[in-house]
C-alpha cells in the first residue's frame, strides 16, 4: 500500500501543475493536493473507507477529485511491486556474479596501456585534484602483460558466448595519453590480427589528440579504431583546462592533427568535452557544428567525485550564473528539438540536454525491481567493463581507485573479491531504502570511495531528492508544451501514436 | 480545461476508430468514430469543454481526469525501451519436438498439410526426413536454453509415449530450470501410469478428437474442432477446453467464429500488451526445435529454418540468424498492412502460420471479421 506516499516526491512546474516521482514504480504521476491530501488521510496508519475519506475532506475539496483519487490510488497500488526493502538484504555469490559478467558483462577490455602523459589537465582525475585516485606515473604496460589479457578476455569471451551470443568483443586503449606506448597498441593488434581474427574485435582509443601525427592516424584509421578526442571545445575554452606540462595551451596541436583526419572524412571519430562552471556553453554548441571539429559523442561536467577539489575554485556567483545559462541553453535547445533531433550530426546541446532528456523519461527501468544484485544506485556490477592498469590488475573503470582491484591477468578475475566489495558497498549506502529518488540516482562507487572503504550514502547524498526535483520539474515544464518532444524519443511511439495527426 | 487519460491507459486509433486500453484493469473500451475524434484532442492536449459527456464518463470509469493546464502524462511501460547493443536475445518460449512418430492416423494431423489453430501446441507428425535427436543432445540442448535464459519450454510430439523413456528423460534433466514446462499428449494415449510418471514436473496438455470422449477437466485440452460445424453454443466457454480450429479456407468461415472475432483479445494484459510494440504476438520471442534438429521460428512454420542444432550449437544460431529470426521475432502488427490501421493491433492474437497458409504471404492477413477503415465488424 502506498502508506501516505512514503516514497513519492513532488514536484512543481512552471506553470503551476504537481507531479509525484514515484519511486517505487518508476512513473511520474500527475498529482494534485487533493491527491496528497487523500493519500495522507486514506492510506496513513490506517486505511480509511472512501466515504469517510469524502465525508472528512470534502470542506476542502471536490467530491468528484476525492472519490477519483481514492480509486485511482487503489487502481495504482495494484502494480506496485512489492517488498522493495527486501532487496537490500539480497545474499549475492561469487557464482552469480561470474553468470552476470559472462552474459551481461564483458562489454569491453580497457588497456591502460601508459600512466604517461604530456598535459596536465587541471579536472585531470589523475591530479592533485582528487584525492584517492592514482597519480601521473612514468610506467608502461609491458608487451607480456597486454597479451596475457588479451587472452584472457578472449577466454572469457568465448566461455561467454552461450549466454550472450550477440556482444562483440571491444578493446579500448586509455591512458595516461595512450599514444605515448604507440608500439604496444600496434603490438597488440598485430597479435590479435594473428591469434583473434575471427573474433572481429572493435577498437577504441580515448586520446588528448596531440600525439596524433600522419602515420599514427593513418594505422589507426586503417584499423578502423574508434577515436575519441578530449577536445573541450574553441582554443579559449580548450585551453582553460588542457595544458602542456609546461603550462601552455595545447588547442593548436590537437586542432591540427585531428581536422587532418576530418578532411580524410573519417567518420568513426567523436569529441568527449567536458565542462565546468565557467564554460560558455553556446561557444561550446557553435565550436562543435563546426564540419571540421569531430561531432560530440559524449557531454560530461567535470567529475565530482569523492575526495574532488576541483570546484573549490568556485564562487556561489559562478554557479549561479551557470546555472542561469544552463536554462537558457536548454530553452534555446527545446525550441528546436524537431530540427536538432533530425540532424544528421548531433549537437553540443542535443548530447547536453537530449540524451539527458531521454536518460530522465527513457532510460529507467519502470516497474521492475533494480538489478538484486545492485539494488541501490547507479553501479554497475563489477567487472561489467575490465579496466587493466599497467601492472596488470583488473578495476571497474579507470576512474576508480586502484584499492578496489578484482583480480590481475596471472590469476584471472577474483569474482569473491567482487562479492565482497559489492556487498561492503551496498551495506554503506544506509539512505538508499528511504530515499524518494533512488531509481533516478546517477551516483557510482566513484562518489562514496575513500582511501580504504566506502562513505555512507547518508553522509554524501545530502542533495540528492532537491537535484532530482529541479532536474524533473525544468524536463516536465518543456513535456507539459510539446509531449511530443518526449514521446518522440520512444522508438516506439511513431507507432502508437499512428493517427493521432501529430 | 484540459482531459488526459491516465498513466496506466493507453489511446490507439486505428484508421477509423480507437480504443481504450486500461493496463491495470485488463479492460478495453472499443470508441466510435465521434468519441475517438474527442479523445484525439483531447491526448494532444488540446482544450476540451468541460461539460463533454464522454470525456465525464470516462472520468467516472478512472480512465482520465481534468486538469487545468496542458499537463505531461508518461505511459505504462516495463522497463526501459532504450535498447542498448550487444545484449542477450530474448528468448522466452521454446517448443522441443522430442519425436515425430505415432501410430495414429488422425485426419487433422500436420503430416497430410492440415493446419490448426492451436496446432503449436497441440501434437502432429510432420512428412520430414532427418535421424531424431538423441537423449544427450536435448540435455545439451536443454543447458543451452537454459543459459539464453529461455523461461518456458514446450514438450511435444509426435506421440510422445512410443519414445516415454526419451520423453521422461529430457523432462527430468529440464525440471527445476524453466519457469513452466509444458508437455503434450494426445488422448488416447493417455494413462494414469503416465500421468503418474509426470509426476506434476510438467503442465499435461491434452490433443482430443472428440468432445465426446474427454474424461474431466483436469488438463487444458485442445479440442478438434472444424470451422463449418462451429456454433456459438460450442465448447469455448467451458474451462480448459480449448477449440483447435482446422483451417482450410478463411473465406468460408462464420465471422463469429473465435479466432476471426473480438474473442481474439480475450488474453490481453499489460505485458502482452506492452511486448506487441516491439514483438508478434505469437512468433516474437519463439523458437521451436524440430526432431531431426531443424531450428524453426514455430511448430507450424516448418519451411523456415534458421539452422540445424546438429551442425552448430543453439548460441551459435543466434549470434549467426539473429537478423533473420528478428524479421519473425519483430514481424509486429504494425508491419501487417490490414493489422496497421487497426486500434486492436496491440491486443490480437495472430497466428502467422495459418495466415501465411491461407494468403502465401507472410504479411497476408485473413483470419479477422473486423474492418478497421470502417471500423465496424462485418
Amino acid at each position: 500500500m502506498v502508506k501516505g506516499g512514503a516514497r513519492m516526491l513532488d514536484f512543481e512546474t512552471s506553470a503551476g501543475n504537481i507531479y509525484a516521482w514515484d519511486d517505487d514504480t518508476g512513473f511520474i504521476i500527475p498529482f494534485s493536493a487533493t491527491m496528497k491530501a487523500v493519500m495522507h488521510e486514506a492510506f496513513g496508519q490506517e486505511k480509511m473507507s472512501k466515504d469517510d475519506v469524502i465525508k472528512k475532506l470534502k470542506e476542502n475539496y471536490s467530491e468528484d477529485q476525492i472519490a477519483f483519487c481514492y480509486d485511482w490510488i487503489n487502481k495504482w497500488d495494484m502494480i506496485r511491486p512489492k517488498d522493495h526493502k527486501c532487496l537490500f538484504n539480497q545474499d549475492i555469490s561469487a557464482t552469480s556474479i561470474k553468470r552476470f559478467l559472462l552474459r551481461d558483462g564483458l562489454s569491453q577490455l580497457i588497456l591502460g596501456v601508459t600512466e604517461k602523459c604530456n598535459f596536465r589537465c587541471n579536472y585531470c582525475v589523475y591530479s592533485d585534484n582528487y584525492e584517492h585516485a592514482r597519480m601521473h606515473s612514468d610506467i608502461s604496460m609491458s608487451s607480456a602483460i597486454a597479451r596475457r589479457c588479451i587472452d584472457y578476455y578472449i577466454t572469457l569471451f568465448k566461455e561467454g558466448k552461450r549466454y550472450n551470443p550477440l556482444r562483440k568483443p571491444a578493446i579500448g586503449f586509455y591512458g595516461g595519453e595512450p599514444l605515448l606506448n604507440f608500439d604496444l597498441i600496434e603490438d597488440c593488434v598485430d597479435y590479435i590480427t594473428n591469434n583473434y581474427k575471427e573474433h572481429n574485435i572493435r577498437y577504441y582509443i580515448t586520446t588528448n589528440g596531440s600525439l596524433l601525427d600522419r602515420k599514427r592516424a593513418d594505422w589507426l584509421m586503417e584499423h578502423d579504431f574508434g577515436i575519441s578526442i578530449s577536445l573541450d571545445g574553441p582554443e579559449e575554452e580548450h585551453n582553460r583546462n588542457r595544458v602542456y606540462i609546461n603550462g601552455k595551451g595545447t588547442f593548436n596541436r590537437v586542432m591540427k592533427n585531428v581536422s587532418k583526419i576530418m578532411e580524410e572524412g573519417y567518420k568513426n571519430i567523436d569529441s568527449m568535452p567536458v565542462f565546468d562552471w565557467k564554460s560558455d556553453l553556446f561557444k561550446l554548441d557553435e565550436f562543435f557544428n563546426r564540419e571540421d571539429v569531430p561531432p560530440v559523442s559524449r557531454v560530461a561536467p567535470v567529475s565530482r567525485n569523492a575526495g574532488s577539489k576541483y570546484y573549490q575554485q568556485f564562487t556561489r556567483e559562478d554557479y549561479d550564473s551557470f546555472q542561469k545559462q544552463i536554462r537558457c541553453a536548454r530553452d534555446h535547445y527545446f525550441r528546436n528539438i524537431s530540427a536538432q533531433r533530425e540532424a544528421e550530426r548531433p549537437s553540443f546541446f542535443h548530447r547536453l540536454f537530449g540524451d539527458s532528456m531521454e536518460g530522465t523519461f527513457l532510460g529507467i527501468k519502470s516497474l521492475y525491481h533494480p538489478h538484486p544484485m545492485m539494488p541501490v544506485t547507479n553501479s554497475c556490477i563489477l567487472g561489467t567493463k575490465l579496466f587493466i592498469d599497467v601492472n596488470g590488475y583488473f578495476h571497474a573503470c579507470e576512474k576508480i581507485n586502484y584499492d578496489y582491484s578484482f583480480g590481475n591477468v596471472d590469476d584471472g578475475v577474483n569474482f569473491e573479491r567482487i562479492r565482497k566489495i559489492m556487498s561492503d558497498y551496498i551495506s554503506h549506502m544506509d539512505k538508499c531504502s528511504s530515499c524518494k529518488a533512488s531509481r533516478r540516482c546517477s551516483n557510482c562507487y566513484l562518489m562514496f570511495m575513500n582511501t580504504g572503504g566506502f562513505s555512507l550514502s547518508s553522509e554524501v547524498c545530502k542533495e540528492m531528492e532537491n537535484e532530482v526535483r529541479a532536474e524533473l520539474s525544468g524536463l516536465i515544464t518543456i513535456a507539459e508544451k510539446n509531449q511530443w518532444v518526449v514521446d518522440g524519443a520512444d522508438p516506439n511511439s511513431k507507432n502508437i501514436r499512428k493517427y493521432y495527426g501529430d | 480545461m484540459y482531459f488526459r487519460l491516465n498513466t496506466e491507459c493507453f489511446f490507439i486509433r486505428g484508421k477509423k476508430c480507437g480504443a481504450i486500453f486500461d493496463l491495470i484493469m485488463n479492460k478495453i473500451y472499443a470508441l466510435n468514430q465521434k468519441e475517438t475524434q474527442i479523445l484525439t484532442l483531447a491526448e494532444k492536449n488540446e482544450p476540451i469543454r468541460i461539460d463533454e459527456e464522454f470525456l465525464n464518463e470516462l472520468m467516472r470509469l478512472r480512465l482520465g481526469n481534468f486538469y487545468l493546464n496542458k499537463t505531461y502524462i508518461q505511459k505504462l511501460r516495463l522497463g526501459s525501451p532504450q535498447e542498448m547493443p550487444g545484449l542477450p536475445p530474448k528468448l522466452h518460449r521454446a517448443f522441443l519436438e522430442i519425436n515425430n512418430s505415432c501410430n495414429r492416423d488422425c485426419w487433422f494431423c500436420g503430416y497430410y498439410g492440415i493446419r490448426r489453430s492451436l496446432g503449436c501446441l497441440g501434437c502432429n507428425k510432420w512428412n520430414e526426413n532427418g535421424k531424431a535427436l538423441d537423449i544427450e543432445k536435448w540435455k545439451e540442448l536443454i543447458d543451452g536454453l537454459k543459459d539464453l535464459d529461455c523461461i518456458d519450454i514446450y514438450i511435444t510430439g509426435g506421440d510422445l509415449t512410443l519414445s516415454w523413456k526419451k520423453t521422461i528423460g529430457v523432462l527430468d534433466y529440464a525440471y527445476g530450470k524453466f519457469n513452466k514446462i509444458y508437455l503434450t499428449l494426445n488422448q488416447q494415449s493417455i494413462s494414469s501410469e503416465k500421468i503418474s510418471d509426470l509426476n506434476g514436473r510438467a503442465d499435461l496438455i491434452i490433443q482430443s478428437q472428440e468432445l465426446d470422449n474427454l474424461n474431466s477437466n483436469r488438463f487444458p485440452t485442445l479440442s478438434i474442432v472444424s470451422p463449418e460445424e462451429w456454433k456459438c453454443e460450442d465448447s469455448t466457454r467451458i474451462k480448459n477446453i480449448f477449440n483447435d480450429y482446422v483451417i482450410k479456407d478463411g473465406n468460408s468461415y462464420s465471422k463469429d467464429l473465435p479466432m476471426m472475432s473480438k474473442e481474439k483479445f480475450s488474453s490481453f494484459n499489460m505485458h502482452k500488451f506492452l511486448n506487441n510494440f516491439e514483438y508478434h504476438p505469437c512468433l516474437g520471442q519463439t523458437l521451436s526445435i524440430c526432431c531431426n534438429g531443424n531450428v524453426i521460428p514455430c511448430p507450424m512454420m516448418r519451411n523456415h529454418s534458421f539452422g540445424n542444432v546438429k551442425t552448430e550449437e543453439l548460441y551459435s544460431i543466434f549470434e549467426r540468424r539473429m537478423g533473420d529470426i528478428d524479421k519473425f521475432w519483430k514481424l509486429n502488427l504494425d508491419k501487417i498492412e490490414k493489422c496497421s490501421g487497426c486500434e486492436f493491433r496491440y491486443v490480437c492474437a495472430d497466428c502467422r502460420a495459418l495466415e501465411e497458409e491461407l494468403t502465401g504471404k507472410i504479411d497476408g492477413k485473413m483470419l479477422c471479421s473486423y474492418d478497421p477503415v470502417k471500423g465496424t465488424w462485418l
